[in-house]
């Protein structure tokens, strides 16, 4: 790679944000060294989501924000900023599925003002009526022009938009190299090597669909079967597996940094913060296929602070903003507006962007996958085993 | 036998120990060691959430404390009077409420209310209309479950104190003509006064560590423990330790201020021998 | 005559925590027994049913009983067999005027976070914890985290203090006279022990007992934290089923049968371990 003829590398532009932040060089110094200023200058005039944020008068959104979302999933740079601006306090709450995130809707009284569901639950949530439809007007910087359509397809129901796209990523699975030596490609690597020479050393998601789903994966199944005969051979393969795991846990980043897991079921996301700080990781995505996804913001019925969430989503659209979110977290972004503000070395990681052949083999989770009984026992069945 | 005692306190002191070190921690990770600084102090001290959730982990504590001691004392003052079938029912449901498990409290309660309040709600509106107050879980519902959990242990607590009371100390209250209400003022309640005082320690203890009820109960008011299993879950950070620390030290400093004032009236026995 | 007056008084007294049992603990119950015989609803939930269907499923989940119905008497007894010296140690051997201060210092650990305690454990136990030493002396590949191991030391660990006190109570009480007649009859130190200061002492151990076992039976947080989502309990199963699988006529009849389990597991205890009733009576407080 020549890395002198980019305007700004990765580490450049990170070690540039993090003077920034601590405000030893100024927004101007800021924008010009990486390249945002220009580029901020140019699309502000063409876009109207690039014009100077709204001001809000102090307490005018209230003083709190309950934003529940995934592990490793933001910059905490961007929340410090809005509660700057704001004035807004931003509780955050962790999950580690979607399925769990659905239980607590369903009981009720959750306090969320924001949450991050995935493309396959939104219409599950519309139809229970746990979510409410986006009012686009206080949330200028989301045009659906400059969206990829295949991303945000299952956001519209009835023309109506329900929530607006966070990023979107893949599942495959991270492999410590100094450990795991030999060809590590696909699903039947994984879970054959899992119950081989890398017992106990292995960790999958406290999640059903992604689970469920490779382990489908590994008899070449669709990642959303709901077939019981399919679903009995992917329970089999689990529950032999299950005594070769490190851990059940959707929070995989410090087994893997500790270096008491080896390898893992991962997302985009974690992949590229892991392969940061430690090389020797890889990111593989299974050459049978898996998941594609896109992660959303939405609002769910009888938020408390309202137009604080409208304010949150909004601040976290912002392309400028959202940049700095992919920097941080490592996961694509589905808004080109973004990708404009981007290091061309983001925009061709191989991590972030998988080869097409390798994505033609994806699939998008399916909403049966959610409420499907079986999947759901047999998940449950697999942990308790 | 001392190295034994010794070795049992390091086993439980180490965990502690590592909980007050890595509070100093200046990295962002809770397990990875960068240097010394005070930073999650004030970063603790300055964050609203985890204050928030300290309160509302002492609002609940003593609304639970409270209510599980006055309401158990009487009912165990109560239940000395009682015979027959409402004295072994009520028996029986005592020891039915020590054995049901947390996690099964946390559970039926949840059910119990979503069902109560699913029930309410649509009334409430037809009522109200749009300005109806809408029932949801929220504080009271994790004190509720709180109280209910403590209020069997605070009721054997008082009943084995009354037990071994002296009854001819009353009766000869009684002789000397004092009222009924004199008697319990002046020689019941002083004599209860350790098993008052165990009870709501125990209670106000067993509610600020609760995790599982309040899990399942707590609606959108975090308590400490819920807080810190959420930070655990979103990688721990030092500040974590900061809380902990800081609530150690605060409730060392307040035993240690107890014991001073209650050296030369209890000694060691008393009050501690009841919480067994 | 004080004793037994107005119906009045005793309904006024007894009033305000019988209505806490009805509607918190009594309703509830009753409510879960319901919900026990219905279906899980389409999207998760309730639908009203009946139907046995959740009590024959129960053996799906037969590891986690086995698990807990193991485990939890095996950490009771391991607490017990730590407990027991450190116990004698305070209330026999401890100097006077040191015994309060080490009191105390078994129960201020209660007071700092069960969950960071527990959470400080998988640190140690970790691959930069305790492994790493083992390294050093030679020892590779030792893997202690999410194991049945960790979780049994996070439950010694967790309740070791309310299973010490009981004991010391019970020893406290034991009048130090009978131990000297005892050694002024030639019995030895093991016999005198085994003779007078083990009986008196056991309604302290049955109570401590008790009192831990009812806590394991129901534990959540330390296989959750230790077992790495590997090692199950009821407890961990129940969550699951309510906030992952969402299958709650399923949970309510898992919550049920635990129930069930632990009221005639110790109805058992009590009746043949502690048949005698003085001892019954002082155990239980």
């Amino acid at each position: 790679m020549s890395k002198d003829t980019k305007p700004i590398s990765r580490e450049k532009f990170i070690e540039e944000l993090l003077r920034y932040r601590k405000g030893s060089v100024s927004r101007r110094h800021f924008l010009g060294v990486t390249g945002l200023g220009l580029a901020t200058a140019v699309l502000g005039t063409a876009m109207p989501g690039l014009r100077p944020r709204p001001a809000y008068a102090a307490g005018e959104l209230g003083d709190t924000l309950n934003f529940t979302t995934w592990p490793n999933y933001f910059a905490q740079a961007n929340l410090d900023q809005f509660t700057k601006d704001t004035g807004v306090n931003i509780n955050v709450a962790v999950f580690g599925s979607n399925e769990e995130m659905l239980a607590k809707l369903q009981a009720g009284g959750t306090g969320w003002d924001v949450f991050v569901p995935t493309n396959y639950t939104i219409s599950t949530y519309q139809s229970l009526d746990l979510i409410e439809p986006l009012d686009l007007a206080q949330v200028p910087n989301f045009d659906e022009s400059t969206q990829e359509a295949r991303f945000i397809g299952e956001a519209k129901i009835g023309g109506q938009i329900y929530a607006v796209p966070k990023d979107w990523g893949t599942t495959g699975y991270v492999v410590n190299t100094d450990k795991v030596k030999g060809e590590m490609t696909s699903w039947r690597h994984f879970w054959d090597r899992t119950r081989d020479d890398l017992s106990g050393r292995v960790m999958v998601h406290d999640y059903q669909l992604t689970t469920i789903g490779n382990a489908l994966k590994y008899f070449g199944y669709s990642f959303n079967s709901v077939d019981p005969n399919e679903l009995a051979e992917a329970e089999k393969l689990l529950i032999e597996a299950k005594p070769h795991l490190f851990a059940i846990n959707s929070d995989y980043q410090p087994g893997m940094r500790a270096g008491d897991a080896w390898l893992s079921v991962a997302w985009t996301g974690d992949a590229s913060q892991l392969k940061r700080d430690m090389p020797e990781i890889d990111y593989v995505l299974g050459t049978e296929g898996g998941e594609i996804w896109t992660d959303f913001y939405a609002i769910p019925k009888g938020a408390q602070n309202r137009p604080a969430a409208y304010a949150f989503i909004n601040y976290m659209l912002d392309p400028e903003v959202n940049a700095r979110e992919v920097l941080a977290h490592g996961y694509p972004s589905t808004d080109s507006k973004t990708n404009a503000l981007l290091p061309q070395e983001v925009l061709t990681d191989p991590i972030l962007y998988p080869a097409q052949e390798l994505l033609s083999a994806l699939e998008f989770g399916a909403a049966a996958t959610l409420t499907d009984p079986l999947r759901a026992e047999l998940m449950a069945r697999f942990k308790s085993a | 036998m001392r190295w034994y005692a010794a070795a049992i306190y390091v086993f439980l002191y180490l965990p502690i120990a590592l909980i007050v070190i890595f509070s100093f921690n200046a990295g962002k990770y809770a397990m990875d060691w960068q240097g010394f600084s005070v930073e999650w102090y004030f970063k603790a001290f300055a964050n609203p959430f985890a204050l928030k959730a300290l309160r509302t982990s002492l609002v609940v504590g003593l609304w639970t404390a409270v209510l599980a001691t006055s309401l158990g004392t009487l009912a165990a003052l109560g239940l000395e009077r009682m015979s027959g079938w409402p004295r072994r029912a009520s028996d029986g449901l005592i020891y039915i409420a020590i054995m049901v498990p947390g996690v099964v409290i946390g559970i039926a309660t949840l059910i119990a209310f979503v069902t109560a309040f699913n029930l309410a709600n649509p009334f409430l509106e037809g009522l109200f209309g749009d300005a109806a107050p809408r029932l949801a879980m929220g504080l009271p519902t994790v004190i509720g479950a709180h109280v209910l959990f403590n209020l069997a242990v605070v009721i054997l607590i008082v009943r084995s104190r009354l037990a071994g009371l002296d009854r001819s100390l009353i009766e000869a209250s009684e002789d000397l003509y004092a009222t009924p209400l004199g008697t319990f003022r002046q020689v019941v309640l002083p004599m209860l006064a350790p098993a008052i005082l165990a009870s709501f320690l125990l209670s106000f203890t067993f509610s600020f560590e609760d995790f599982i009820i309040a899990f399942f109960v707590s609606g959108p008011d975090s308590t400490l423990p819920i807080y810190i299993f959420s930070s655990i879950r979103r990688g721990i950070t030092p500040e974590v330790n900061a809380i902990g620390s800081v609530v150690l030290a605060v409730s060392l400093t307040l035993l240690i201020m107890a014991q001073f004032l209650l050296r030369d009236r209890t000694g060691s026995r008393g009050a501690r021998g009841d919480q067994a | 005559m004080a004793l037994r007056r107005q119906k009045g008084v005793t309904a006024l007294l007894v009033g305000p925590a019988a209505a806490f049992f009805l509607l918190l603990l009594v309703l509830p119950l009753v409510v879960v027994v319901i919900y026990s015989f219905g279906e899980r609803g389409p999207a998760g939930g309730y639908t009203p049913a009946f139907t046995f269907d959740n009590y024959l499923n129960i053996a799906s989940r037969g590891q986690a009983f086995l698990n807990t119905l193991m485990m939890a008497p095996l950490g009771t007894l391991l607490c017990a067999l730590v407990a027991y010296p450190m116990a004698y140690y305070l209330a026999v051997k401890a100097p006077a005027r040191w015994r309060v201060m080490l009191l105390v210092l078994i129960i201020v650990p209660f007071w700092a976070s069960q969950l960071l305690r527990i959470y400080a454990w998988l640190l140690i136990l970790g691959n930069r914890g305790i492994p790493s030493l083992l390294e050093l002396v030679g020892l590779e590949d030792v893997r202690l985290v999410n194991t049945r191991f960790a979780v049994l030391l996070g439950m010694v660990y967790g309740y070791l203090p309310l299973m010490i006190f009981p004991i010391y109570v019970s020893l406290e009480k034991l009048d130090k006279r009978l131990l000297e007649a005892s050694a002024d009859l030639g019995a030895g130190a093991w016999r005198t022990f085994r003779q007078v200061t083990l009986p008196l002492s056991l309604p302290g151990v049955a109570t401590g007992s008790l009192l831990v076992f009812i806590l394991l039976m129901g534990e959540f947080i330390i296989p959750a934290l230790l077992g790495g989502g590997k090692v199950f309990f009821i407890g961990n199963a129940l969550v699951d089923l309510f906030l992952q699988s969402r299958n709650w006529p399923f949970g309510a009849a898992v919550a049920v049968s635990i129930v069930a389990i632990m009221l005639a597991t110790i109805a058992v205890y009590m009746r043949f371990l502690l048949g005698r009733n003085q001892l019954r009576q002082e155990a239980l407080i």
